[in-house]
């Protein structure tokens, strides 16, 4: 019973202290796709992706009702750094849910208007938003009447009383003043709280202006693909700290005042999941206020993966050659730093002679039978001014049109006219560790390994190209840091498509990790020595590129993005097919948004991948 | 804006306008003195069928436009036999037409023609000069005054198409690019008669749109179809009704990218 009691009263309560219109709100996920357009097109770095933020504490005074309550002590607010712009996960400040989508907009529009060197500096919260105000307005005057409304509406929710007897006062009053007319305040009166959060201004203190190195190695990994839902999507609130004594203790009581929050500092592997129940941790990490996360020198899991996972030589694929150095992008510096990475083509030890595997016969029959007819197919085009053969249809016609004294213009012949197709296709398949995670369906017999996807695509790709006697490539790859990019040759344009091929397919597997531009380098060089006219570059993927070293987040999309456009500048034509569901927030940013698909379910590769190929040459047909 | 000057704006009525970019008049007469074939390359609706008109009408040559196509074959550029009333009769087709009569022969976007269009223009690139009729067994010759012309947008990438090296290497070129800022308020202005207000508003869009180019957008908004925004604003549409249908709904059919443009040209406009 008292339990229950509490629990109404925590709820009424919280209601009550409660500032926002829930009923009113604004989701992220409903503007987001317009948000990012308005974004870009303002100037904002086109390489960020829209993340939903975390709510962070912040030092301001809270009234009497959120102190009963124990609430508002965290603010979600706006801040983007070299990789994300967050936002908050849903609006409800205002009590029109147009206000909070218009909220949206204009701090899009904040972040994304090109900042003066000044607010670069990021000296004073204060004067830095009130800079960024003016900048925004100055540029986008239409934006000026939106900016007013916002105003009023905000300073309408705050309660005049709250500034007669509240001790912030002057500093209230200050903020007010500095939103109601931007510039006009430099200086906050001094006061024990930190100033009310601004729901219109950009974060005080994002994290990207502290921190210690952040050199940006690309230590923290996104959350692994596949797994995590939408609604995770949010940052969690970190902080870089100094790592602590080797032989001190491993768990200090951080945040003594906080009394009520977990805070620990515990040395963990943030690549592999230490914690089972994973739903546990994930509400435990919600709980926490800010993560606590270190640079450690000594790469301790990765040197175990090394170990674990680099087969001896004996057991390895064959190398074939020394390996062929590839430049990489530094997109920091904006240079090609030469024969930066190490591409070793590879060719299987063990692959043994092998025929299509059962399951696929079927399959493999049907799309052979397709793909056989383009090579055949001819079209015949009736009345034409020229051709082999007299169309009859139209010589009456034209005998007609004479005798009725109307004349025509004489198209009285029919063409056969052969489909020619000359093009050069080259698959390339992502065969890092990733693949080996499971993707599921309904069922859970249709359940496989990502790797078994592609592996099967691979084959029914191949059949139906040599079908269709187009010449086509396949090649795998993987790496291991920039020394080792292993380049695993399926079959090279030389070969012929036999059984030999099918076993080398039948023995990928997958290993290692993801260093996306130099295989694509790799493969365009391959693919622009071909003769043909037509050259596709076609890349099978399930996530973004990354690698141990700095080969991540920003650096890995850059490179990648970098060997796509010279490898269109070499006249091929890239397309992506992925399977990861998160695709769309970065994939248009490396292919163009024509440039890629994504498949829904993983299963349906293997026969989506031959139509996508018809659909993507089928222009070709018509000439 | 100087160079707008240097036009003689009484003649603009009849005179196609242009707007130089750059060194490409020069150019373009140094390749009609000796007789070269230029290639233009550049985005759409960013000037170059205009620069051709205008070049033409300086130099006072006919001028002969191919808009090429999926179907465009060779007998469509060079002639064929008709057949009339118990006899055929051979019909110059517009490449023949501009060999004979001499003139600018335009190929407009040459890429979407046939492959079999680039062996016929081949002997008319070189030194030779010649046009090789097999079916009336004539080898036109060209005169001075005879100039090839072909223009193609690089910005295609999806179309799996592109010109062969072999044939891109016969041409002297130029690429084209949307006009600076300044400029292209000057043209806009010029052309549909707005406000300097209003053109400098819509060309500021235009340029965010064009940042937008491969990410949100296949193409960027040309300055064709900013002339046309200005014309239904100089004919009393809101200016944010008039973008919709001038500049944003020609470019994307994505409802959420409609959406995100809209709030820009919003920001831009202001209005509401």
């Amino acid at each position: 019973m008292e339990e229950r009691v509490g629990q109404i009263w925590d709820k009424w309560i919280t209601k009550l202290a409660y500032q926002g219109y829930p009923e009113a709100a604004v989701q992220l996920d409903d503007v987001k796709a317009a948000l990012g357009v308005f974004y870009r097109g303002l100037g904002g770095d086109s390489g960020l992706t829209i993340s939903a933020t975390t709510p962070t504490l912040h030092r301001a005074r809270r009234n009497w009702l959120h102190r009963v309550a124990g609430t508002g002590s965290k603010v979600e607010l706006a801040w983007y750094d070299e990789r994300c712009l967050y936002l908050p996960q849903r609006l409800d400040v205002f009590p029109q849910a147009e206000l909070n989508r218009e909220l949206y907009f204009w701090l899009a529009a904040l972040a994304g208007t090109p900042a003066t060197a000044e607010v670069h500096l990021g000296m004073n919260w204060l004067v830095d938003n009130q800079q960024r105000c003016l900048q925004t307005l100055s540029l986008y005057p239409g934006l000026k009447p939106r900016y007013q409304r916002l105003v009023d509406a905000f300073l309408r929710l705050r309660d005049p009383a709250e500034l007669k007897h509240s001790g912030q006062a002057a500093v209230l009053s200050a903020v007010y003043q500095a939103l109601r007319e931007p510039g006009s305040v430099t200086e906050l009166p001094a006061d024990d709280f930190a100033p009310d959060p601004v729901p219109l201004w950009l974060h005080p203190n994002p994290p990207r202006a502290e921190g210690l190195h952040s050199e940006d190695n690309g230590k923290d990994r996104d959350s692994s693909q596949g797994q995590s839902k939408q609604g995770e999507q949010r940052r969690r609130q970190a902080e870089r700290v100094e790592k602590p004594e080797e032989n001190g203790t491993t768990l200090g009581v951080r945040h003594e005042a906080d009394l009520f929050s977990y805070a620990e500092f515990c040395q963990m592997d943030r690549g592999s999941e230490d914690e089972d129940d994973l739903d546990q941790a994930e509400s435990i990490a919600n709980d926490i206020d800010k993560m606590s996360v270190t640079q450690d020198s000594t790469p301790v899991a990765s040197r175990i993966k090394f170990d674990l996972d680099l087969p001896s030589a004996q057991e390895d694929d064959i190398p074939l050659g020394e390996g062929i150095r590839y430049p990489e992008w530094d997109y920091k510096r904006q240079v090609l730093l030469p024969d930066y990475s190490c591409i070793i083509p590879m060719q299987s030890r063990n692959a043994q002679a092998s025929d299509l595997p059962a399951h696929l016969q079927t399959t493999a029959r049907r799309l052979r039978r397709q793909f056989e007819m383009l090579t055949n197919r001819s079209v015949r085009l009736r009345s034409q001014y020229d051709g082999d053969e007299l169309d009859i249809d139209a010589y009456l016609q034209h005998r007609t049109a004479l005798a009725t004294g109307k004349g025509d213009d004489g198209r009285l012949y029919s063409q056969k006219r052969r489909l020619q197709r000359d093009m050069s296709c080259l698959l390339l398949a992502d065969l890092s560790l990733s693949t080996d995670a499971w993707v599921g369906t309904q069922n859970a017999e249709d359940d496989c390994q990502v790797i078994d996807v592609i592996r099967d695509s691979l084959y029914l790709f191949s059949e139906s190209l040599h079908a269709s006697e187009d010449q086509f490539a396949i090649h795998g790859f993987s790496s291991r840091r920039r020394e080792h990019v292993r380049f695993n040759c399926l079959k090279d344009f030389g070969e012929t498509y036999n059984d030999t091929v099918r076993g080398r397919i039948a023995d990928i597997s997958p290993g290692f990790y993801t260093r996306m531009g130099a295989a694509i380098r790799h493969a365009s060089a391959l693919l622009a020595k071909q003769p043909a006219e037509k050259k596709l570059l076609l890349l099978v993927t399930d996530g973004k590129p990354n690698d141990l070293d700095r080969y991540e987040g920003r650096h890995g999309i850059e490179d990648t993005r970098k060997a796509i456009q010279e490898a269109r500048s070499m006249g091929l034509v890239p397309f992506c097919i992925t399977i990861d569901e998160q695709a769309n927030q970065y994939l248009p940013y490396l292919f163009g948004r024509q440039g890629y698909t994504f498949i829904h379910r993983a299963t349906q590769l293997p026969k989506k991948l031959p139509q996508l190929y018809l659909k993507l040459t089928g222009k070709l047909l018509e000439h | 804006m100087n160079n707008l000057t240097t036009i003689d704006t009484s003649a603009a009525g009849s005179a196609a306008f242009y707007q130089p970019q750059g060194n490409e008049e020069a150019l373009f007469m140094h390749a009609y003195e000796h007789q070269l074939p230029v290639l233009l390359k550049g985005p759409t609706g960013c000037g170059k069928t205009r620069f051709i008109s205008y070049m033409a009408e300086k130099l006072g040559l006919p001028l002969h436009t191919v808009a090429c196509h999926d179907d465009l074959s060779a007998s469509d550029l060079v002639g064929r036999h008709l057949i009339g009333d118990g006899c055929t009769v051979w019909s110059d087709g517009p490449l023949t037409r501009a060999v004979r009569e001499g003139g600018i022969c335009y190929l407009d976007e040459v890429v979407e023609a046939r492959k079999d269009t680039t062996v016929v223009i081949h002997p008319l690139t070189d030194d030779r000069r010649i046009l090789p009729i097999d079916r009336t067994g004539e080898v036109l010759e060209a005169p001075d005054n005879f100039m090839l012309i072909v223009s193609y947008n690089p910005g295609y990438q999806n179309v799996l198409k592109g010109m062969k090296p072999s044939t891109r290497q016969r041409f002297l070129s130029m690429s084209f690019d949307y006009l600076p800022a300044a400029e292209e308020t000057a043209v806009i202005v010029h052309e549909t008669g707005v406000d300097e207000a209003i053109a400098t508003r819509l060309v500021a869009l235009a340029n965010s749109l064009r940042e937008l180019k491969d990410q949100d957008l296949e193409e960027g908004a040309s300055t064709r179809l900013l002339v046309y925004t200005a014309t239904l604003i100089a004919a009393g549409f809101d200016p944010l009704q008039a973008c919709r249908a001038g500049m944003i709904e020609p470019l994307t059919d994505d409802a959420q990218t409609v959406v995100g443009l809209m709030e820009l040209a919003q920001a831009t406009f202001g209005a509401a």
